[in-house]
C-alpha cells in the first residue's frame, strides 16, 4: 500500500513538473480588453462556434488560441468599457499590457505620441494580406501612412426592432418587413401610431449615465443631412440649421414621450428584451444576442426580432455613425519572443474574423464579407450596405473620445430639456473648440 | 602667593560641566529625519511640483511642456464647466458637513451606552464606512433606479410616480449627498462617541443634584466638552467632502447637464481623458486654496468661540 502511494505521488510530481515545464516554455503576453467577463459560462469553451455574444466569442477565441498555440499563452486582462483611463494610467506608470483593444477613433491619440508600435512589417512577415482589409478598416487603423493596429470589426448604429409589437402597431408590410420612416414627419406619425396601438413608447433609449447614444445618434442625423461639421479638423461647427434640426428632433422625441426615459445601458438592453418598446437604437454588437433571445419560446422577442440600418429620415444620404474595434501593440521593451507572440495572436484573430462577425459586427476582411458563409448569417443582407455607409470622424480630429463625451453631454442636456437647443449647441461647439485649441 | 596667582597665570579655561547641554544638537534631527524625508518626498515636493505644472502647457505623454504663466488659471476662470464644478462642490459640502455633525452627534448620544444593542448598532452604523465606493454606488444605484429601483418600487406601491434621482438636474447632487452620508456617517459618530465617553460623570452628577434638565446638561456640559472634537469633525469633513469624486463619477458621471460634476472629477477628466496636465494641475491648486480657506476659516471661528 505504502509502495503504491509512493509510486502515485511520484507520478503526480512528474506529471505536474512536465506540465509546468510545458507552460514555462510558452511566452506569456497580456491582452487588455473590454467586452465584459463571462468566465462562468465560457471559461473552458474552446469551440468558438458554441459561443455567442461579444463576451462569449472573445473568451472562446482566447481559450482556443491558448489551447492551440505551442509557443504563446495569452493572459486576458478585462477592463470596464472603454478602459482608456486605465490604459493611460498603465502606460504612464510604465506597465502597459502587451496588446490592448482600442477603438479606431482613439488610435491617433496614442500613435501620434509614439505610444504604439507600427505593424506593417510584422503583418507582412506573418502573411497578413492588408489588401484584404475593408476600406473602412484599413483607413481606421492607418495613421500617417502606417498601420498601427489589427482591425477587428466595423461597428455601427442600428435599429433593433421588436416585430411582435410592430405587428400589433400595424407597422409590418406584406413581405413581413418592418415599415420604417422615410422622413421626420413619418417618424413622428409612426411613433404616435405605435404608442396608440401598443401603449408603449416607440423607442427604447440609453439616456442615463452615458453619452454614447446622444453622440452617435446626433452624428448620424448630421451625416444624413450631409452636414460637414468637422470640415476643419481643429474646429467643430454646430451652428448650422442641420444641427439645430437634428437636436430639435431628439428633443421632440423626448418631450412627446416617444422614448423610454432614465434608463442606463444595462436597463435599456434588458428593457428591449422585455418588450418595453418597439425600436432600440444601439449597435451591431447586440444582433447575435437578441437573435438568440428571439429563438426562445415564451419571451417578448420570441420569433419577433429584426434589425435594420438606421433608416434614412433626411433626404441627404444614408450615412451613419461608425467606428471599429482593433488591437494595438503598446510600445515598450518587448523581447523578440513577446513580439512574435503578439503578432501570432493578432494573426489568429485575423484568421478567425468570421467568428467575431457572428456578434453582429461587420467583418474587416473583404473575403469574409463576400463569402457565402457570412451572407448566410441572419440579417446580414439588410446590414451589408453599412460597410459603405458607416462614417467615422476624420482621423485628423484629435481627442475624439473627449469630443464625443462633450457632444453627448450637451446633446443630452437639450434632449432632456435641461437646456435650450440653441444654448446646448453653442456650448458644445465652444467646449469642443476650446478642447481642440489646447490639444497637442 | 596671592600676587603670583593673580599676575602671572593666564586664566585656565573652565571645563564645561557635564549633564544637560545648552544650545541646539543637530544630531537630534535624526529622530525626525525618516518622517521628514517621506514628508518632503510625498507632500512638499508634489505640492510645489503641482504648482509648477499649473504654470505649464503640459501634455500627459508629450514632453514638450512650455511655460505659460497664468494662462491655465485665466482659462479656468472663463470655463463655465469649471465654475459649475466649484459651485457644485461647495453646495455638496454645505449639504453634507452639517448633516455629518448633527446626525453623527445624535447617533453618538443615542448609542453612548454599554448594552449589547448599542454595541450592535454602533457596529452596524460604522459598518458602511468600510465598504468601497464601488460597492456603495452599486447599492445606491439599485435604490435610485427609476425602473426597478427599491425607492421606485415603494413609490409605485403607494401609487406615486417614481422619481428619477440621478437623471434629474435638481436631484442628482442631493442623491449623491444622501449616498455619501449613508456611507460614512459612522466615522463622525465614532469620534463623537469617543469624546462623549471622556466627559467625567461627576459633571452630570453635579448637574443632577442642581436639578438641571437634560437639555440644560447637554447645552452646558456636553457641548462645551466635545467642542474640540466637533472642530475636528467639521474640518475633517470639509476637507474630505471637497474631494468628492467616486460617488459622482459612478452614480451620475457628473450629469445631467454638469449638475453633479465636482472639481475632482473635472481634474480627473482634464488629466486622464484630455491629457491636459497643466490645466488639471491649475484646477487642483484652486481646489487646494478653497479647501485651505474653508478649513482655516472654520478653525479660527471655532478657536475664537473656545477662547470666549
Amino acid at each position: 500500500m505504502r509502495k503504491l502511494s509512493t509510486v502515485l505521488l511520484a507520478g503526480l510530481v512528474v506529471t505536474a513538473g512536465a506540465g509546468t515545464a510545458l507552460a514555462a516554455d510558452k511566452t506569456e503576453i497580456s491582452v487588455s480588453r473590454f467586452f465584459g467577463a463571462c468566465e462562468a459560462d465560457y471559461g473552458s469553451v474552446t469551440d468558438v462556434t458554441k459561443a455567442n455574444g461579444e463576451c462569449g466569442i472573445i473568451t472562446a477565441l482566447i481559450n482556443k488560441f491558448n489551447a492551440e498555440s505551442t509557443t504563446t499563452v495569452v493572459k486576458p486582462e478585462i477592463v470596464e468599457w472603454p478602459g482608456y483611463d486605465q490604459l493611460t494610467a498603465r502606460i504612464r506608470s510604465g506597465e502597459p499590457p502587451v496588446i490592448s483593444v482600442m477603438h479606431e477613433a482613439v488610435i491617433s491619440n496614442y500613435s501620434s505620441r509614439g505610444l504604439l508600435e507600427p505593424l506593417d512589417e510584422d503583418f507582412a512577415k506573418a502573411g497578413i494580406d492588408v489588401n484584404d482589409m475593408t476600406d473602412a478598416a484599413r483607413q481606421g487603423v492607418t495613421k500617417d501612412g502606417k498601420i498601427f493596429a489589427m482591425p477587428f470589426d466595423t461597428h455601427t448604429w442600428l435599429w433593433h426592432i421588436n416585430m411582435n409589437l410592430f405587428k400589433q402597431a400595424g407597422l409590418v408590410d406584406e413581405a413581413g418587413k418592418p415599415i420604417l420612416p422615410k422622413s421626420t414627419e413619418e417618424l413622428f406619425a409612426q411613433a404616435e401610431q405605435f404608442k396608440q396601438k401598443t401603449g408603449k413608447p416607440y423607442f427604447i433609449s440609453t439616456l442615463a449615465n452615458e453619452t454614447a447614444f446622444y453622440t452617435r445618434t446626433f452624428d448620424t442625423l448630421l451625416y444624413q443631412q450631409n452636414a460637414d461639421f468637422f470640415a476643419d479638423p481643429n474646429k467643430v461647427n454646430f451652428s448650422s440649421p442641420e444641427a439645430k434640426g437634428a437636436l430639435q428632433l431628439l428633443s421632440d422625441i423626448y418631450t412627446k414621450d416617444y422614448t423610454t426615459k432614465n434608463q442606463d445601458y444595462a436597463a435599456s438592453v434588458s428593457s428591449f428584451a422585455a418588450g418595453d418598446g418597439g425600436v432600440f437604437i444601439c449597435g451591431t454588437w447586440l444582433v447575435d444576442t437578441y437573435d438568440q433571445e428571439a429563438k426562445k419560446e415564451g419571451v417578448a422577442l420570441s420569433n419577433g426580432y429584426a434589425v435594420m440600418p438606421f433608416p434614412q429620415i433626411y433626404s441627404g444620404s444614408p450615412r451613419v455613425w461608425a467606428d471599429g474595434h482593433s488591437w494595438v501593440l503598446l510600445k515598450q521593451d518587448l523581447s523578440d519572443a513577446q513580439r512574435a507572440s503578439a503578432i501570432e495572436f493578432m494573426k489568429f484573430l485575423w484568421d478567425n474574423n468570421y467568428e467575431w462577425a457572428r456578434t453582429g459586427h461587420l467583418p474587416i476582411r473583404k473575403s469574409i464579407i463576400d463569402s457565402d458563409q457570412f451572407k448566410a448569417l441572419p440579417f446580414r443582407a439588410d446590414l451589408a450596405p453599412l460597410a459603405v455607409n458607416g462614417t467615422a470622424l476624420p482621423s485628423a480630429v484629435k481627442l475624439q473620445f473627449s469630443i464625443q463625451d462633450i457632444e453627448g453631454e450637451e446633446v443630452g442636456s437639450a434632449m432632456r430639456g435641461d437646456k435650450p437647443v440653441d444654448q446646448a449647441l453653442a456650448d458644445a461647439e465652444s467646449r469642443i473648440n476650446e478642447l481642440l485649441a489646447n490639444a497637442k | 602667593m596671592t600676587d603670583v596667582t593673580l599676575s602671572s597665570a593666564r586664566p585656565v579655561a573652565a571645563k564645561r560641566p557635564g549633564g544637560a547641554s545648552i544650545g541646539p544638537r543637530w544630531t537630534n534631527a535624526l529622530f525626525v529625519a525618516p518622517y521628514m524625508v517621506f514628508y518632503v518626498l510625498l507632500l512638499v515636493y508634489p505640492l510645489f511640483k503641482g504648482i509648477w505644472m499649473s504654470l505649464l502647457q503640459s501634455d500627459m505623454f508629450d514632453d514638450t511642456s512650455k511655460f505659460s504663466g497664468l494662462a491655465n488659471y485665466y482659462r479656468l476662470f472663463n470655463d463655465k464647466v469649471f465654475i459649475g464644478t466649484v459651485w457644485n462642490t461647495v453646495l455638496f459640502v454645505v449639504m453634507t458637513v452639517p448633516v455629518f455633525v448633527v446626525i453623527g452627534l445624535l447617533l453618538a448620544l443615542a448609542l453612548n451606552r454599554s448594552d449589547r444593542t448599542a454595541a450592535a448598532l454602533r457596529a452596524i452604523f460604522f459598518g458602511t464606512s468600510v465598504l468601497s465606493v464601488t460597492i456603495v454606488t452599486i447599492i445606491w444605484k439599485m435604490m435610485y433606479m427609476p425602473g426597478n429601483g427599491a425607492i421606485a418600487s415603494v413609490m409605485r406601491y403607494f401609487g406615486l410616480d417614481p422619481i428619477a434621482f440621478t437623471t434629474t438636474a435638481s436631484l442628482a447632487l442631493p442623491a449623491i449627498a444622501i449616498t455619501t452620508i449613508w456611507w460614512i456617517i459612522g466615522l463622525p459618530m465614532m469620534l463623537f462617541l469617543a469624546a462623549l465617553q471622556q466627559i467625567p460623570g461627576e459633571l452630570y452628577e453635579a448637574a443632577a443634584l442642581d436639578n438641571a434638565s437634560r437639555a440644560r446638561s447637554f447645552w452646558s456640559i456636553t457641548l462645551p466638552s466635545i467642542r474640540r472634537t466637533m472642530l475636528v469633525v467639521v474640518i475633517y469633513e470639509i476637507v474630505a467632502q471637497f474631494q468628492l469624486f467616486g460617488q459622482a463619477q459612478l452614480l451620475t458621471q457628473g450629469g445631467p447637464n454638469n449638475a453633479s460634476r465636482p472639481i475632482v472629477q473635472f481634474i480627473y477628466e482634464q488629466g486622464f481623458r484630455s491629457w491636459n496636465l497643466g490645466y488639471a494641475a491649475a484646477a487642483s491648486e484652486i481646489l487646494f486654496v478653497i479647501m485651505a480657506v474653508a478649513a482655516l476659516a472654520q478653525f479660527f471661528a471655532s478657536r475664537k468661540r473656545v477662547e470666549e
